[in-house]
């Protein structure tokens, strides 16, 4: 009896075994076309450390979770990358070593310098499109940069955006004014000249601009200029987090009633983190949900849940991990399109897919179906800090720009 | 013109140059009492910032305890680093020595980056934050506290080196080495204090202008712009990165404010290349005149 007992158990283990056994080799039957490799010159050192690790876990986090849906198409997706401390010639000796070794369909940049300076050899071997952590207008100049693309919208368009918002809060023509505040670097200088003809176009008066250096020690100064023209609102650009703190901070112990706006880099939770409660009232330019929005949707939902599979001790994770993680979204939505019309996975053919996109749910990442304009995904919402909270809330609609 | 505002601006500008002095006379004590240009002081301010961070927020620790312990904590550091990587260089050429300060620079941001991630911080506050009037004229509080605190231990340097047997021996090996050897004066101890005063000068500094303006692992450059002041004001003069500091402080503000940001560092160098011009060993610097 008990021996007739262990061998249906031996036979039910052995079936068990190869029902495990095909479950297990089906995903690898369906994966056995060549890989799609995603290429990524990353700062994880450097001064863009803070955000390049996170970048990196979206992107990581995206590829495993791709690969468990199948990759693209049945193709397997590799994830290769290097750290390049965000030195341009380090980024560039990373794309031509993985360019090299791997050839990626698609490459994440770490800068606008970068981008730059790769875009004329990116150009020459057309097989590879690019896109990263850079915003700048000038990455949207099909003419110059024809395999580049903005994973949402650029600076000009999110200084458009801010200006479209502070705009609609003129109450019976009474227009608000404002000044610009930003760093002394070709980051902080992009959206300046746009920003004020953006400006000049709703009414808006700039009534000051001031330039700082990038790491700036003591604002004092700057904060004595705002005070004798009194804006309405104040938008940073090209910052992280110092100096809008002193901005803030001082401008409010003078008894200004100023508000206080910035644009993706300085819209992260670092800033409630390390502000407090001075950090109330700060809004932000925002083209994605944040992590610990209340908004919702298949895809929001499918990168919490895979990144609380790949750390569960990690909690709430920053703007650029989402940054990262739609730069993967897009590259695979384009390489699909790519290979569902049956043509060659190269950088004309996947620039031209992209160009396609048109009304495309994001699943739940941006808030409504985005149109790609010009390389770029020109929306946004303006999300406010409720400092009691620790989180933005959106105090506008999603604004996509024509 | 508008001199409530000139006025105003002025004030900020000699109250950041305070500090400037401050972190100048951690170059400068160093250098005088050694011959060591250390390029790892900006890295040393960012230490004893990221120590404060670490008692005041992480252990929280009251900040007028955490101050203390951060700036005893920094210079430790400059003491260790003196007797461990510095005094086995004694005798080799002094770009070695610089190479090696540039490579504790480079250790010491490694080590924040490692213990603190790369994220920027912004440190507890700790300072009065009611602005402050001297009469009519406004000056933001950190800046206004920033510089007593730091104006307290410049005080308390000067009497030290007037007065006290330590600072007369480090006086005394900074003006000739070995008339000091000779006189009975330990001269490697010189050295070794010269370190540790020098980083607690830098430490406090760090802390203070961290207080203001942030703390990321690159804070340490602030350290080699105010290599700009000491070189104004002269390597080995302690009077001269005072005056130097406060001057390039107020110099680079109203450039700033009249100017434009974008001004700041261009009007300071013009300063720094008239004065190497006009005199190469700085405003204070000691004139050394080699006999063939």
């Amino acid at each position: 009896m008990f021996r007739n007992i262990l061998e249906k158990g031996r036979r039910l283990a052995g079936l068990g075994s190869l029902v495990a056994a095909l479950t297990v080799a089906a995903p690898a039957m369906a994966q056995d076309k060549e890989p799609i490799v995603f290429g990524g010159s990353i700062p994880l050192s450097g001064v863009f450390a803070f955000a390049g690790i996170h970048l990196h876990a979206g992107l990581t986090d995206y590829t495993d979770w791709i690969n468990s849906q199948g990759g693209i198409n049945g193709h397997p997706v590799e994830y290769v990358m290097e750290d390049t401390a965000y030195e341009v010639d380090r980024s560039v000796a990373a794309f031509k070593k993985i360019s090299g070794s791997s050839s990626p369909a698609t490459y994440y940049g770490d800068s606008t310098g970068f981008m730059k300076a790769i875009a004329s050899e990116l150009n020459s071997q057309g097989n590879t499109l690019m896109s990263g952590a850079s915003f700048a207008t000038v990455l949207t100049d099909n003419e110059t940069y024809p395999y580049q693309f903005i994973p949402g919208p650029n600076y000009s368009q999110m200084f458009g955006i801010i200006l479209e918002y502070i705009a609609s809060q003129g109450e019976g023509g009474d227009m608000p004014n404002v000044a610009f505040v930003y760093s002394d670097t070709e980051f902080g200088k992009d959206p300046i000249e746009n920003g004020k003809a953006r400006a000049a176009e709703l009414g808006i008066e700039v009534v000051e601009e001031i330039v700082t250096k990038p790491g700036s020690v003591d604002v004092s100064a700057e904060v004595l200029k705002l005070r004798r023209v009194r804006p309405d609102y104040v938008v940073f650009h090209g910052y992280v987090l110092s100096p809008i703190n002193e901005f803030m901070v001082q401008m409010r112990q003078m008894g200004l009633d100023t508000q206080f706006m910035g644009t993706f880099w300085s819209s992260d939770k670092l800033i409630i983190d390390k502000m407090g409660a001075d950090a109330d009232g700060y809004m932000g330019v925002m083209p994605y949900n944040y992590y610990d929005s209340e908004e919702g949707g298949p895809m929001l939902e499918a990168l919490r849940a895979q990144a609380e599979k790949s750390d569960p001790e990690a909690g709430y994770r920053p703007t650029g991990y989402i940054q990262g993680w739609f730069n993967a979204m897009v590259w695979t939505e384009v390489i699909k399109r790519t290979l569902d019309a049956g043509k060659e996975l190269n950088a004309d053919n996947m620039a031209e897919a992209l160009a396609s996109i048109k009304d495309w749910d994001t699943g739940g990442i941006i808030g409504i179906p985005v149109t790609a304009k010009n390389m770029s995904f020109p929306v946004g919402r303006i999300w406010r800090v409720n400092a009691d909270e620790g989180r933005y809330e959106p105090v506008s609609d999603w604004i996509h720009l024509d | 013109m508008d001199w409530l505002f000139f006025g105003e601006i002025s004030l900020a500008g000699l109250a950041m140059g305070g500090l400037y002095a401050l972190i100048a006379l951690g170059f400068v004590i160093i250098y005088k009492a050694t011959r060591v240009i250390n390029f790892a002081i900006g890295e040393i301010m960012m230490f004893a910032a990221y120590l404060f961070l670490a008692f005041a927020g992480g252990m929280e620790m009251s900040p007028w305890i955490a101050l203390p312990l951060a700036v005893i904590g920094g210079s430790i550091l400059g003491g260790v680093i003196e007797k461990t990587m510095i005094r086995p260089m004694l005798g080799e050429s002094p770009i070695s020595v610089v190479m090696v300060t540039i490579g504790i620079a480079s250790i010491l941001v490694g080590l924040v980056e490692f213990v603190w991630t790369a994220d920027p911080q912004l440190l507890p506050n700790f300072l009065p934050r009611e602005p402050v009037f001297i009469g009519e004229l406004y000056l933001a509080p950190k800046i206004a506290y920033g510089f007593l605190i730091g104006s307290a231990l410049l005080i308390v340097y000067l009497l030290y080196f007037r007065f006290s047997r330590g600072g007369v021996a480090l006086r005394a090996t900074a003006s000739d080495q070995a008339a000091a050897y000779s006189m009975g004066i330990n001269v490697r101890r010189v050295f070794n204090m010269a370190w540790v005063f020098g980083s607690l000068a830098a430490s406090l500094a760090g802390v203070l202008v961290a207080a203001t303006g942030g703390l990321s692992p690159q804070f340490g450059i602030i350290g080699l712009s105010v290599l700009v002041v000491v070189i104004v004001g002269g390597l080995d003069s302690i009077l001269g990165a005072l005056v130097a500091g406060v001057f390039i402080g107020w110099l680079e503000t109203v450039a700033g404010a009249y100017l434009g940001g974008e001004y700041r560092m261009p009007a300071t160098f013009l300063v720094l290349a008239i004065i190497l011009v006009i005199r190469p060993y700085g405003l204070f610097g000691t004139h050394e005149i080699e006999r063939v």
